[in-house]
């Protein structure tokens, strides 16, 4: 009867030749994760792992070749030392870590170290999950100062050191420099001379755009910057609207929007937009493009013309703002002198966040590495990452405020309702701002 | 034509060089079939456990879901008792609710009994398929009460009945229960992302999301080369079922 039995699930499945192997073992296998080692570790936060060495359950977002770069530094954490395990776990994009670290909290499995996207770090503050580093840090003989001092923008609520930054990243100028060099333009500085050179540069057969003058991802990142260049803020300093009137963000939009008009800009479709301009960018049909600073290394990799990197263009000042992830300690974990020593040591160590830093080209984010022997030879080999550094003097954080993921969502339909759908300017930045104080009111 | 394309592009694409990815307009045949992205592809992670888990998720899912569905479909069909309405209401109920509703409450309880991160979070909440359920009954209610009633005259209990004359006469139905069943579960990502933390116990899906970059370019010759990986079992598992699926719509066409 057995047997008649699996011959029917077998035959059900309709797999009976190929698959039948798998098949046939599965009652035992189900319940293998009972017997599995593995799930005596189900609870991430369990203190000892194996050999009695503490084990910190680390949850980050790096895939591709930055998760190897991730992987290769928690191996050199093990190997220093032989009372730690870090364990790291790639959670899926920033966005899905969160959505995760949310539910873990919630549950109680949360991890003791994790990685978060700076704009996210307040939310997680606000609701007091993530653990005071001040005197964790102070024990160690740190202080702030350490730090790069453009980057600590979302380290630090309510005079808690809740975050570290450790994969940074800031929107630079990318330029195809021979294609300057072509038209004898220089690079340009001001939003101006961005609009003389754009469009010196496009080329256009039979009606139809063959090259653009520059582009940018579909991101709030950017007209972020370009609204803090024109001396506007993202939210206002109480924190109860907006902080950029008609003025500012009229004016960013306005200049857009001409720029698209002509073609200087080709602003690209929201699904996969970075993709498409780095490889629009890296074959030559756009001169000139604002991109994080994340895509140096494949770009100087891929690029077959004389590729080069400069600030922002300025409209009234310098000012761009900062992207990428910090780490935080979480107050769940049962861990955290251990978790801690892991921070510290990725922060400290040349072997940690130096090496890190150097292999995947986010920027340095203490003092020390700065100093470094071997960042000071990178840049002289690659002056293209000294820029997006340099660059760093002029970071503003404009966008910190619990409801800004919210808020992101409405400015994200602004702006494809203007690049996209050519809606009125005004009217639609009117429409904004009565949302975002809609969402900050609740 | 339409239909062929995205799978030729894939395809096309998982052979070819870094460089000619980024080309444009793009590449269609690659000058040098680059076989070494799929090693490269498996080589950023465990991928023969992550193939492992898919096999054993899936098939589990299936197994448990027949088990849990072919006499609760037949109760509906054929037998009379109290409640059943409702019961059957309360059946489509679940199937009109998103996955994302339940999620939460559905993680609390299972982090509860201490069973995150392992196959299990991946495979106990699918036991129930309402929608199976519900197809499943409609074809039996198809198959006349003669037969079953011939049946009975000759002793035949009720397990034999649904094993000789329900399940055989219901074939097409269940093997398209059980595609359906297959491609959602195997191409699932959001819930195995939410249910576990190790590589040990995660399936391909996950493995293939590791391949995307962070920031900077994507290397899409490995990533498709990943998805070639992924996507092969499905096409394999359609060959089987289409026929079987193709028969429902002929049987069907007779009556």
């Amino acid at each position: 009867m057995k047997k008649a039995l699996s011959i029917v699930l077998l035959s059900m499945t309709m797999l009976s030749t190929l698959l039948a192997a798998c098949t046939s073992g599965q009652p035992q296998q189900t319940t293998e994760p009972k017997s599995n080692p593995q799930s005596s570790t189900t609870a991430p936060t369990t203190p000892t792992g194996a050999g009695g060495k503490t084990t910190v359950q680390f949850w980050h977002s790096l895939g591709g070749k930055n998760g190897e770069y991730t992987d290769a530094m928690i191996k050199r954490f093990n190997a220093s030392q032989d009372k730690i395990e870090v364990v790291g776990t790639f959670q899926g994009s920033y966005d899905e870590t969160v959505t995760k670290l949310q539910q873990a909290v919630a549950a109680k499995t949360g991890p003791d170290v994790a990685m978060l996207e700076r704009a996210y770090v307040q939310l997680f503050a606000d609701s007091e999950v993530l653990e005071d580093m001040n005197p964790f840090l102070k024990k160690s003989g740190l202080s702030k100062d350490d730090f790069t001092a453009g980057l600590l923008g979302h380290s630090i609520f309510n005079d808690k050191l809740v975050s570290l930054p450790l994969n940074r990243s800031t929107p630079i100028l990318h330029i195809n420099k021979t294609m300057l060099d072509e038209k004898g333009l220089a690079v340009p500085k001001t939003w101006d001379e961005l609009n003389k050179v754009a469009n010196a540069l496009v080329i256009k057969e039979n009606g139809e755009t063959k090259r653009y003058g520059y582009s940018m991802p579909y991101d709030t990142w950017y007209p972020i910057a370009m609204i803090t260049q024109a001396k506007g803020k993202f939210f206002n300093d109480a924190n109860t609207s907006i902080g950029f009137n008609n003025g500012e963000g009229v004016k960013v939009f306005k200049f857009l929007k001409d720029m698209q008009s002509t073609g200087a800009l080709y602003y690209p479709p929201a699904q996969d937009s970075g993709n498409i301009v780095n490889q629009m960018f890296s074959s030559g049909k756009i001169g000139m493009m604002f991109q994080s600073t994340g895509v140096i290394g494949s770009l100087t990799d891929t690029a077959k013309f004389n590729y080069v990197t400069a600030f922002l263009p300025m409209d009234q000042v310098y000012a761009n703002p900062t992207g990428g992830a910090n780490v935080a300690l979480m107050s769940n974990s049962k861990n955290k002198e251990a978790a801690w020593e892991f921070i510290r040591w990725t922060m400290t160590d040349p072997q940690g966040g130096l090496q890190f830093i150097l292999d995947s080209g986010y920027l340095p984010f203490t003092k020390k590495m700065v100093e470094s022997q071997q960042m000071k030879d990178l840049w002289a080999k690659q002056p293209n990452r000294k820029v997006a550094y340099d660059q760093l003097q002029y970071a503003v954080d404009t966008n910190k405020h619990v409801a800004w993921t919210q808020v992101m969502q409405e400015f994200n339909k602004a702006i494809q309702a203007i690049m996209y759908d050519n809606k009125n300017i005004e009217a639609t930045l009117d429409t904004f701002k009565k949302e975002t104080e809609r969402i900050i009111k609740k | 034509m339409v239909f062929i394309f995205p799978f030729l592009w894939m395809i096309s694409t998982s052979l070819q060089t870094f460089e000619e990815t980024l080309a444009f307009p793009p590449t269609w045949i690659p000058a040098w079939p680059q076989w070494i992205n799929f090693v490269e592809a498996m080589r950023a992670g465990p991928f023969l456990t992550y193939a492992r888990n898919s096999l054993i998720i899936t098939f589990s899912i299936i197994i448990l879901q027949f088990i849990v569905m072919i006499p609760a479909a037949y109760a509906f069909a054929k037998y009379k008792f109290a409640g059943k309405e409702i019961i059957f209401a309360l059946v489509l109920l679940a199937f009109m609710i998103p996955g994302q509703v339940t999620f939460i409450p559905v993680y609390l309880m299972l982090a509860e009994w201490g069973v995150i991160n392992s196959l299990l979070p991946q495979i106990i909440p699918f036991m129930a398929n309402a929608f199976g359920i519900f197809l499943l009954r409609q074809y039996f209610m198809q198959i006349p009460q003669e037969i079953i009633e011939s049946g009975r005259l000759d002793n035949a209990s009720e397990f034999k009945i649904i094993m000789k004359i329900m399940i055989p006469m219901s074939m097409p139905a269940l093997a398209t229960i059980a595609l359906f069943s297959f491609v959602s579960h195997w191409n699932d990502y959001f819930w195995p992302l939410v249910m576990t933390d190790s590589a040990q116990v995660r399936p391909l899906t996950m493995g293939i999301a590791m391949l995307r970059e962070t920031e900077g370019i994507s290397n899409w010759h490995i990533i498709m080369a990943g998805n070639v990986v992924l996507v092969v079992p499905i096409l394999i598992v359609y060959l089987f079922a289409s026929k079987q699926i193709v028969k429902a719509f002929v049987y069907s066409g007779i009556k």
